[in-house]
């Protein structure tokens, strides 16, 4: 008798405490989960060349049921800077961080102390100057490669004679990794072909240096390595304003696809961005539903690009993603 | 693995309920339970059911709505391009009134800015005849090997729908591309009063049919919509470029090929249902995809709801069943009880109540142990009433009162000097008692039982002085049979007493004996006073009725005795008559003397009876034959 009522009460328990606990799930689950909240901090978030970016960004955070903020910022940025705002925004809930890191030094340090908090994907470029060593999952096209295809293609263009020929290369920076590696791979693919790179600008973009392409010497090919050098090119180009030089270069905005277009660039290697959005939201996001899951690095593709092929199908959808 | 099988089949044998309430306890849960899983299953699959066909309805419904949206924007885009060809440029010389036709143009261009990116009006070389809004042409555009040119040449009676694709026509210096979905047609178009043929070109802003598009895609559930043309090309999907990145996978080609109407599939291993709108003139399909998955996402909720009712359900059944077992076994398990008590020697009242069945084995278990328990005192009895027969039987052997009577007869007859008198009774007195004692034995022969009862008689008749007749009348068979001892004495002592004592002369005490039908039957007649019915009726139960100078022994205590052995059916029968005399019968069975059967007699009539019954029994035999 009194083992039976023993088992009686120990049902009942049991089921009253399943129902307890049904009922907290029930809660819990009509209040919604919790979205995983990324913030992204790109430098000159709200240029043009992020576009497909971010266009990549907002589809995997679809797709992965995130919630993704690119925090606006102009113009280049310190360190410093950098770290507060990645901090401001894990003060406000982020819970991964997607940065393109500043080109410098202490960068590594930095990111170690934010990583201690939230996971950290880097996009664009390694924070470290050696690849290998860097600690840090990256999310980039093959810099390399792409210097590599454009040396390629300057190559082909002059039917395999470069001898004599001068070039004038231009970079937003020549201090982030990624600038190097495609300088790198350019420099490679024209190895022993006698070009002579009659000088190397950087940093066009900025204020005061406007007319640095108008007053540098007159060479046959400038050569952009990025979007921001390349547009900046394109235009003096277009405003005939670079001695005849050919522009060849590396963009991804539909300024970079209008200069070639227009026939003021003359050939374009396109790194796929949409890709780099998409995937290393993606890692991220592996990341934060796995917690012992280690990111790792993601290589993009790249295309190359010349007037008559900008408008073929795969090209036109390249142009739709810079164009959101 | 078999210690472990073992083990488990210990561990049920363990779990085996050993209550009434437990049984019933657990055959209520599981029926319960049983009984609450298959409607929480058949409710789970009806809900699910009907929520499923709920969200394939709404959606369907949401596709046509959608379907309709977009059909009017097409019509309103063809309506574009009727109005441009039947009220501007039809009318018009593009030479002589190039002005009408771009303000034509231009008021139907404002009309629809919204919606519309360009209106553009080509010749059959390509050349650019007029363009809405006004915006330098690119340097060579090539129109004439772009695939809305070439399908308007080639079938000049239709209007033709583009896939979506980047405008490469103007040059508007904002270094954007557009993403145009073209409308173009074969114009007939008059320049310098020459009539040529032309195309009419309707760029519609892509922006116009995604938004229309994204509206619907918002759900989070998985479900999504996409359109494509005839073809399968895709002309909208949420993913567009994943898919062309090959990161997600859609089943275009074989939606294109599908009906309006819903569909099941299975693509990339996922179970879906797929929807197809047809949208009018343009053989575009509004694809609607619903992955079973959504289905379940939807249904969680309800199958919250139905595990929580069926927790509930067994919350409150458990508790139900306990009280209905508990109802039910309980006046089951206080009878148990009660009776664990008695057993256990105490002595409670045997429980009665609970249901009828219940009461009524409650009144039979309690009046069967009352019965054994009469039966158990009615047993003590009877032996303490043999012992006290038996004292008494042992009391009587040994007279006092008789052996001084008798002794003083054989003085007066020695001073009498009546030497063969007294040698004549002092040889009865020592065959009285030597029967008398019998070697302590209950159960002697029929003969040493006459023996005895005429050594009595006859020192009573010296007593008595011959005042009476003693007769024998035995049958020589029966003397070999067994007898109670000393069962005639009292009996003669009882008619000398109050039968023959008081008669002057001719009085008579007949003892008889002969067997019948088994039993038999020693009987002692009397001639004397006899007895009213009344006394008759006394003499078997009044115990304290004795003859008032006789060995002190009454007939009830012969009677006792003759039935401890024999059994009741045995025993004295008295008749008499006054005035007449008395009979006296002894009826006992026929049993032989043996020393065997002499040994179960004595113990009593629960161990002889066997032996009496097959006497009775061979007796009946007998009588047949």
């Amino acid at each position: 008798m009194k083992n039976s009522k023993k088992v009686f009460i120990l049902t009942e328990s049991v089921l009253g405490i399943l129902v307890i606990i049904l009922a907290v799930v029930m809660l819990m689950g009509r209040n919604g989960k919790e979205l995983h909240k990324v913030s992204v901090i790109v430098e000159n978030s709200d240029d043009n060349q992020w576009a497909a970016f971010r266009y990549g960004l907002r589809m995997a955070a679809e797709d992965q049921e995130m919630e993704i903020s690119v925090v606006s910022t102009e113009g280049t940025m310190t360190l410093e800077e950098q770290q507060a705002l990645a901090q401001q925004e894990i003060d406000n809930g982020a819970d991964g961080i997607i940065l393109q890191p500043v080109p410098g030094e202490d960068t590594e340090e930095m990111l170690k102390k934010i990583e201690k908090k939230v996971p950290v994907m880097l996009v664009e470029s390694t924070a470290s100057r050696e690849a290998q060593n860097s600690s840090f999952p990256v999310t980039q096209p093959d810099n390399y490669a792409m210097g590599k295809a454009l040396g390629a293609e300057l190559l082909k263009d002059c039917g395999d004679n470069l001898k004599g020929k001068t070039l004038g290369i231009i970079s937003e920076t020549m201090e982030a990794q990624a600038s190097l590696d495609r300088a790198a791979g350019f420099k490679e693919a024209l190895k022993d072909q006698g070009t002579k790179v009659g000088w190397t600008a950087e940093g066009t973009s900025e204020e005061g240096s406007t007319d640095s392409l108008v007053n540098l010497p007159k060479v046959d090919f400038v050569i952009a390595l990025d979007d921001t050098s390349l547009t900046a090119a394109g235009e003096y180009s277009a405003a005939n304003d670079l001695h005849g030089a050919i522009v060849y270069g590396i963009g991804n905005s539909t300024e970079a696809a209008y200069y070639l277009d227009t026939g003021a660039a003359q050939c374009l290697v396109v790194p796929d961005e949409f890709n780099v959005g998409y995937q290393s939201l993606q890692e991220v996001s592996e990341k934060l539903g796995h917690s012992f899951r280690k990111m790792e690095d993601r290589e993009t593709d790249y295309t190359v690009i010349r007037r008559d092929t900008l408008f073929t199908k795969e090209n036109q959808e390249i142009l739709f993603t810079m164009s959101q | 693995m078999e210690k472990v099988k073992n083990r488990f089949f210990e561990y049920l044998n363990k779990l085996k309920p050993r209550g009434i309430q437990s049984i019933l306890m657990i055959s209520f849960s599981v029926l319960s339970v049983a009984v609450m899983l298959t409607l929480g299953v058949v409710l789970y699959i009806r809900f699910s059911n009907v929520s499923r066909d709920e969200i394939v309805e709404t959606t369907r419904k949401l596709m046509e709505q959608t379907g309709e949206n977009l059909e009017d924007y097409l019509v309103s885009m063809r309506q574009i391009s009727d109005a441009v060809y039947y009220n501007v440029v039809k009318e018009s010389d593009f030479s002589a009134e190039q002005n009408e036709i771009q303000e034509g143009m231009n008021l139907l261009y404002e009309a629809n800015r919204d919606n519309l990116r360009s209106i553009a009006i080509y010749n059959d070389y390509g050349s650019l005849m007029a363009a809405e809004p006004v915006a330098s042409q690119k340097e060579d555009p090539n129109v004439t090997r772009q695939s809305w040119y070439q399908q308007a040449m080639e079938e000049v009676e239709n209007m033709h729908f583009s896939t979506p694709h980047i405008q490469n026509l103007f040059d508007d210096g904002t270094k954007g591309y557009y993403w145009v979905i073209s409308l173009s047609r074969m114009v007939e178009i008059t320049d310098g009063g020459d009539s040529r043929a032309g195309v009419l070109l309707v760029d519609m802003d892509y922006s116009s049919i995604s938004r229309m598009m994204d509206q619907i895609n918002t759900e989070n559930s998985g479900q999504y919509f996409y359109l494509c043309d005839s073809n399968g090309e895709i002309i909208y999907h949420p993913r567009q470029i994943q898919i062309s990145d090959g990161i997600f996978d859609e089943n275009n080609q074989t939606a294109a090929g599908y009906k309006e109407g819903v569909y099941d599939e299975v693509f990339n291993g996922e179970h879906r249902k797929v929807l197809v709108n047809s949208i009018s003139y343009t053989g575009w399909k509004l694809v609607g995809v619903i992955p079973y998955s959504t289905f379940t996402h939807g249904m969680v909720n309800i199958r919250y709801f139905i595990m929580m009712l069926i927790l509930l359900m067994a919350m409150m059944l458990a508790f139900v069943n306990r009280l209905v077992s508990v109802w039910i076994s309980s006046p089951i398990l206080k009878l148990n009880d009660s009776v664990k008590d008695y057993e256990a020697g105490e002595k409670p009242r045997i429980y009665i109540g609970g249901s009828q069945e219940i009461r009524h084995l409650g009144y039979s278990i309690q009046s069967s142990y009352e019965q054994i328990d009469d039966l158990m005192k009615k047993i003590v009895l009877e032996q303490n009433e043999r012992r006290k027969s038996e004292l008494d039987a042992l009391q009587s052997q040994i007279n006092p009162h008789f052996l001084y009577n008798t002794l003083e007869s054989i003085t007066w007859m020695v001073e009498g000097e009546r030497n063969d008198e007294a040698a004549f009774m002092i040889s009865q007195l020592a065959k009285l008692f030597r029967i008398s004692l019998s070697k302590g034995r209950t159960v002697i022969t029929i003969k040493d039982e006459l023996q005895h009862a005429q050594s009595y008689m006859n020192i009573q008749k010296v007593r008595y002085k011959n005042s009476f007749a003693v007769v024998f009348d035995v049958d020589e068979e029966i003397y070999s049979y067994c007898t109670v001892k000393l069962v005639l004495q009292p009996i003669l002592e009882n008619a000398i007493s109050y039968g023959v004592s008081a008669m002057d002369e001719g009085g008579e005490i007949r003892i008889t004996g002969r067997r019948e039908e088994g039993t038999v039957i020693l009987a002692v007649t009397d001639n004397g006073i006899g007895m009213s019915e009344e006394e008759v009726r006394f003499i078997l139960t009044d115990s304290t009725r004795v003859p008032k100078h006789g060995s002190g022994v009454g007939l009830v205590n012969v009677n006792n005795r003759v039935q401890l052995l024999f059994g009741k059916e045995y025993g004295l029968k008295v008749e008499s008559e006054p005035d007449e005399g008395t009979v006296v019968s002894i009826v006992i069975p026929a049993v032989p003397y043996t020393e065997e059967n002499r040994k179960i007699l004595e113990k009593g009539y629960l161990f002889g009876k066997n032996v009496i019954k097959k006497i009775e029994d061979a007796g009946k035999e007998n009588e047949k034959q």
